[in-house]
């Protein structure tokens, strides 16, 4: 009943002095992932802020050899990685495609469901930061409804839908399918973990919020990141085989409100469209969880280390910490 | 692989790849802002009057190290197993829990830590070296012992003269055996007195000691309380039949149990009151609290109001005392009249005015008056400066006479609570330590506490309060027995896990889990380390820290000295 | 050596003794089987007509057993490189095969493979851009990939396809660059011809397992192809500049070793036929070479003095060898089965750039033929040479030869009316 504590794999894989802006979620997610992966990895990235962030020549923040691809080629391009090993005997290495949602959702659509569809042998990690943000902030896919991008100015936000990625994967049946966030590290880890341990095109889906691209300061990523899985606007969750859809995490359904108005990309919006857009999430979510086994079967099923789903109640857990952020916001002045 | 660098094409390798890690990099210049460990006030630490460092002692608890919590409280309070039953806790109304799922109830983990070191004959050592002075301290309740204790402990030989024939004061001739059981006292007293303090008893000043002979000592502390109850100040308060609340429970207390009709009516609304009608219900008597404003306005505790009601007292409120009046001169009716609420007066409640012509009156074979106390001073031999009825003392407990302190009950500004009396005494001894020509640690501590904003409740999943075990009524009602029970192990330490440790790192690695920069390690000794060379001050182990045990301070700046007391 | 090709049959009627055996087939499995004997670990094509039959046959191969690689078989050209890119940076010997569309598909890719310096061999059958559609022969898809740092091979015989992605492999692995070999649509990649296959413990020693200098490796990790400056850029740049410079020798030496261990030479860069002598010569590349052989010992048996030169590499392109001809020859016509539009045919323009710091400075003149499969025939060749006796100066930067055309840009009648004009000048 005490306090939530995180047993995360004591070794450190990924370097400091990358650059990635502060407050960044693409690369806590790649913290992770090495973590959870080890130093018997390769690395695939495809143009993405991870192309930036990993250091120019000649340095490198991975700790594990990292292949720059083309920005539509992650998948393509780890999939002759994992073909090149295996040709030459090495069986042991884990071929980690890691792509921004641009790469994932939108450019690198087609070699990703090449790669699926042919349940090619290896991890794809695409971390969803909701727009090109390598470029400055551009509308990608990945998008949310009604979120500002510099393409999508607020006298008209997006006003399409997010892709629903997790679905067309889905649709691939391939053998394991998760979602994560860098809010619940020891989720993410056990599932990258045991996506390790399966054999076919494994992809994980990580929800990583950008402090410069979604407005917001950046000490509040996690607490962003936690909303998003409170809120059903990014569920947690697990499929097998494209079709055994597993709940990792019952959400607190905390309001979509609390979520987006904590952030700048979407200040432009009034009640009645933020209303809208929890209808949207409202919808999703019955549609996912119509699906998911009973969230007590999905855990033991699911991640075994994952202690979130304690938490009875939200609303508290995550509100605005007022003072503290004063602190913080005159500390920054 | 050869060699290569890029700095000409000929030492340049074929294709561009990395030569070296990013750890080269001092992406620390990034930073503005610079997070940084600063251990913090909680606001129940700042609130305790005895000053009990509680998230310390409470991580003890957790780790079930009692003996060292009991030592922890003990650098205090040298009576937690007093304190852990009668302290009215205003820690717990500033529990940052309080609006999230409940307080903690501190109180009852002190009772649980005091309790579990009854048995325990290894006190904590004095903690500086034995000096040779010498303090008188008149009066043995709180107040006195936790001076003496305090003293001891820092080296003095410490006397308290107590005209009673045995030391406790109010604790043990004011509260009855179902609130405080006098084994208890006894016990803490006796490790008082076994850490060097001597007390003689049966020792009056002005009676059988004089005051001179106070001389040879280097420092007096006046803690001789307020014992005498107040008048009603109505006609017919020399009948038989009236008591005074502290005459009562004293001669209950000593085991003389008072005669006592039927019908009891208790006057007033302050603890005495309440005690002295819980008591009087468990001589198997119908008894009334008679208040003259209403229940929000009674100066008792709270929980002992409900208790009291719950075990069948009766109240009225609105309601004061005109006159008593005799059959042969033993009471057997008052006169009352019904007040209603007029102006504020000083104490920001609203003055009870009388209502003309409301004027009824109740039978009674007993009326107990317990409307307030005020201290003996008839024995100080100088005119010592007064307030009112009390000594008066300035902030560091001194009187106008060099030397000579005081504090508790008999002092200025008391509020009449065993806890005030503790931290009067502690304090107290910190003055004569002064006094006596030494330096004491610098008190400048910051009275700033880790607000519930600070705290990140998303670590700490909802659990209740505990609740605390009771003995039934009937079965309380039917002795002096207490009422209150000691937690078990198992709710202890569940309850002692609902603390959010306001303000001290536990070491919990929330922040270096969370650090993009992979900038927060530990050291050999398991300390955290903020790689600044690297650290990009993204804030977000200040914002995640479950504790508010770190904060961001803007870059540049000299680093904050801890704020913890 | 004799024969085209340099086939080498004696006079007895015996094999070489490199020769396994000699099998009639097409061009595209000449090239499936020489991967075959390449030992290739990783195969990732996409189909495209006329390459089909490539990996069709690559598909058999590796499912019998006969080769142990992994064929991905992906969703996309793109995606066949970005394996093969994939693949050949993990160490792996990398091959795919593709056509047209296909090739330009790659583009952006043949740039990182080339820029990772990865020696990947890719087999390209010249088919024309579309639109308007068309699945024959020009040499337009590769030649637009001309700047991508690819090595490009073109193949005149089924013979020469095999032999060269044999060659192309030892010839990338020793350069760092990936390799592309052309063979025409049709005209090669679906005619049959006999070709030696060698024996495969043979091209085990002329060509041993692949041995990565850099590759992603867990025990030496490091990031490839990152960002970097404008202060090193230029100086990579270089890096792979030099390193196209170099395979002009790599390129012949293979050659040569080729030669020694299977009896068979392509010359190098170039192969000249009956250019020693020559006053007039004609460059050209692919199959149109063939055709051109006919012509010119036709022309020869006539007694005129014209010659060929056989464009085997467009990258590098031969400048050595274009100059050492220029130093004896008075004309110089380029067959083109390609056009740059805004400019002429690309090899003519390469041929006059090389030229033009040159001492010698016959007179170049530049023909576009055989686009989108027209055929070249001994008569368009014969029609070239005819235009190149009647013309000291060249008057136009492009003869479209074979132009169904009105005007006036219609070449010369073909030379027996002009047969005066052609004699040698000397009177040989």
């Amino acid at each position: 009943m005490g306090q939530i504590k995180y047993q995360l794999p004591p070794e450190e894989v990924l370097a400091p002095g990358h650059f990635a802006c502060p407050g960044c979620g693409a690369t806590l997610t790649m913290r992770y992932a090495l973590k959870a992966l080890g130093r018997k990895t390769v690395v695939v990235i495809p143009a993405c802020c991870w192309s930036v962030i990993d250091g120019p020549v000649p340095y490198s923040a991975a700790g594990v050899p990292v292949f720059h691809t083309a920005f539509e080629t992650a998948a393509s391009t780890a999939c002759g990685v994992k073909a090149g090993l295996d040709a030459q005997g090495d069986h042991e290495t884990t071929v980690l495609a890691f792509a921004g949602d641009g790469g994932t959702f939108d450019i690198g659509l087609q070699a990703l469901s090449g790669a699926a569809e042919r349940n090619e042998d290896f991890i794809y990690i695409c971390y969803d930061n909701e727009a090109y943000m390598n470029t400055g902030i551009q509308r990608s896919s990945a998008t949310p409804l009604g979120a500002w991008t510099t393409t999508t100015p607020t006298e008209s936000p997006k006003a399409e839908k997010k892709k629903n990625i997790v679905e067309i994967l889905a649709a691939h049946r391939i053998p394991y399918l998760a979602t994560a966030s860098v809010a619940y590290p020891d989720d993410m880890i056990s599932k990258i973990r045991k996506a390790k341990d399966i054999r076919g095109f494994k992809f994980i889906h990580v929800f990583s919020p950008c402090p410069p691209g979604w407005k917001f300061e950046p000490e509040d990523s996690i607490k962003i990141s936690r909303m998003a899985i409170e809120s059903k606007v990014f569920p947690l969750i697990e499929i097998f085989h494209g079709t055994d859809y597993k709940l990792s995490k019952e959400p607190e359904g905390v309001p979509v409100r609390d979520y987006i108005k904590i952030q700048g990309r979407f200040r432009h919006l009034d009640e009645e469209r933020i209303g809208i857009i929890q209808e949207n999430v409202d919808e999703e979510w019955e549609r996912l969880y119509s699906k998911c086994v009973p969230t007590t079967q999905a855990h033991h099923a699911g991640s075994g280390e994952f202690q979130g789903e304690r938490r009875s109640s939200a609303a508290l857990s995550i509100r605005e910490t007022d003072s503290a952020k004063k602190k913080v916001q005159s500390a920054r002045r | 692989m050869t060699k290569y660098n890029f700095s000409t094409v000929e030492e340049m390798p074929p294709l561009a790849f990395s030569l070296e890690s990013t750890r080269m990099i001092p992406t620390g210049s990034w930073r503005h802002v610079r997070p940084v460990y600063r251990d913090k006030n909680s606001p129940c630490h700042i609130t305790c009057p005895a000053g009990e460092k509680i998230p310390a002692y409470f991580e003890l608890v957790r780790q079930k190290k009692y003996a060292e919590a009991w030592y922890k409280i003990l650098e205090d309070n040298p009576l937690p197993g007093v304190t852990g039953r009668v302290c009215y806790h205003p820690c717990e109304a500033q529990c940052n829990r309080a609006g999230y799922d409940g307080a903690v109830a501190i109180h009852n983990i002190e009772r649980y830590v005091a309790d579990k070191n009854l048995q325990n004959k290894k006190l904590p050592a004095a903690v500086e070296s034995p000096k040779s002075e010498k303090v008188a301290v008149i009066g043995s309740g709180p107040a006195g012992l936790s001076c003496a204790y305090q003293l001891s402990r820092m080296g003095y030989r410490a006397i308290i003269y107590e005209s009673d024939h045995e030391p406790g004061g109010m604790l043990r001739y004011g509260i009855p055996d179902y609130r405080l059981p006098k084994k208890i006292l006894d016990k803490e007293i006796k490790d008082i007195e076994t850490l060097g303090v001597e007390i003689r008893t049966d020792s009056r000043i002005g009676g059988n000691v004089a005051w001179n002979e106070l001389e040879r000592y280097d420092a007096v502390f006046v803690a001789v309380g307020a014992g005498h109850s107040r008048e009603m100040e109505t006609p017919g308060e020399d009948l038989k039949g009236v008591y005074s609340g502290i005459h009562f429970l004293r001669e209950l207390n000593a085991g003389n149990v008072p005669k006592v009709g039927r019908n009891v009516l208790v006057v007033g609304g302050g603890n005495t009151a309440i005690d002295a009608a819980r008591s009087a219900l468990r001589l198997g008597k119908r008894v009334t609290v008679l208040y003259r404003r209403t229940r929000a306005d009674m100066p008792a505790v709270p929980g002992e109001i409900e208790e009291a009601e719950k075990e069948g007292v009766h109240f009225e409120f609105l309601v004061a005392p005109v006159g008593l009046s005799g059959d042969k001169g033993k009471v057997s009716e008052i006169e009352l009249v019904k007040m209603k609420l007029g102006d504020p007066d000083e104490s920001g409640r609203k003055r009870p005015v009388p209502v003309k012509g409301s004027n009824f009156s109740l039978k009674a074979d007993t009326i107990i008056s317990a409307v307030g106390e005020e201290p003996d001073l008839s024995f100080l031999p100088y005119s010592f400066l007064k307030k009112g009825i009390r000594l008066l003392v300035d902030d560091d407990y001194t009187t106008g006479v060099p030397g000579i302190f005081a504090g508790g009950d008999a002092a200025t500004n008391p509020n009449g609570t065993v806890v005030n009396a503790i931290r009067a005494g502690k304090e107290a001894a910190i003055s004569i330590h002064e006094f006596l020509g030494w330096r004491s640690r610098s008190n400048g501590a910051s009275h700033n506490a880790v607000t519930p904003e600070e705290v990140n409740t998303f670590y700490f999943p909802h659990g209740n309060r505990v609740k605390v075990p009771t003995q039934t009524i009937q079965k309380s009602k039917s002795a002096f027995s207490e009422v209150n029970r000691t937690l078990t192990e198992e709710q202890a330490l569940t309850e002692a896990e609902r603390c959010f440790t306001c303000g001290t790192c536990l070491h919990c690695d929330v922040c270096m889990t969370f650090c993009p920069d992979v900038a927060i390690s530990k050291d050999e000794s398991g300390e955290y380390v903020i790689d600044y060379d690297h650290c990009k001050g993204c804030g977000i182990c200040v914002e995640e820290c479950p504790r508010g045990a770190m904060e961001l301070i803007p870059e540049g700046a000299r680093e904050p000295a801890e704020e913890v007391d | 050596m004799e024969g085209r090709n340099g086939m080498n049959t004696t006079n007895s009627g015996l094999l070489h003794p490199s020769i396994e055996k000699v099998v009639v087939m097409e061009g595209t499995h000449a090239a499936s089987y020489a991967v075959k004997l390449a030992r290739v670990q990783v195969i990732a094509a996409y189909p495209i007509t006329p390459q089909t039959s490539v990996v069709e046959k690559l598909s058999e191969i590796v499912s019998d057993g006969e080769l142990d690689a992994k064929f991905i078989k992906v969703e996309s050209e793109h995606s066949a490189m970005a394996c093969c890119i994939g693949s050949s940076i993990s160490g792996a010997r990398a091959f795919t095969a593709t056509s047209s569309q296909g090739l330009a598909l790659m583009h952006e890719l043949l740039h990182w493979a080339a820029g990772s310096r990865l020696p990947i061999v890719m087999v390209n059958v010249n088919r024309a851009m579309a639109p308007p559609w068309s699945i024959y022969v020009d040499h337009n898809d590769s030649l637009s990939q001309r700047d991508t740092g690819w090595l490009q091979f073109y193949a005149e015989s089924n013979q020469e396809v095999t032999d060269t992605v044999l060659q192309a492999y030892k010839i990338a692995e020793t350069v760092s660059l990936p390799v592309m070999i052309n063979l025409d649509a049709f005209v090669l990649s679906h005619t049959s011809e006999p070709v030696a296959i060698p024996k495969q413990e043979l091209v085990d020693e002329f060509l041993p397992a692949r041995k990565a200098s850099f590759k992603v490796d867990t025990s030496d990790p490091r990031a490839f192809g990152a960002l970097i400056g404008p202060e090193a850029y230029m100086e990579m740049r270089y890096k792979l500049y030099q390193a196209m410079e170099d395979a002009r020798s790599v390129i012949r030496e293979v050659d040569r070793d080729f030669a020694n261990m299977f009896g068979r030479s392509y010359g190098g860069l170039v192969e000249e036929y009956m250019a020693e002598d020559a006053e007039t010569v004609l460059i050209t590349s692919a199959t149109a070479v063939s055709t051109a052989r006919i012509a010119v010992d036709e022309l020869r048996s006539m007694g005129f003095p014209v010659g060929l030169m056989k464009i085997r590499t467009f990258r590098p392109f031969p400048v050595d060898e274009i100059r050492a001809l220029a130093k004896h020859v008075r004309k110089i016509g380029v067959m083109d089965r390609n056009v740059s539009f805004g400019a002429t045919g690309i090899i003519y323009q390469e041929t006059k750039a090389v030229l033009y710091n040159a001492p010698d400075r016959p007179a170049v003149f530049g023909f576009i033929a055989g686009l989108g499969g027209r055929d070249i025939t001994p008569e368009t060749i014969n029609e070239i040479f005819s235009y190149l006796m009647n013309h000291e100066e060249p008057v136009s930067e492009a003869v479209w030869v074979g132009l169904k055309t009105a005007g006036a840009d219609r070449p010369e009648p073909p030379f027996p009316e002009n047969s005066a004009a052609m004699k040698r000048s000397d009177g040989v």
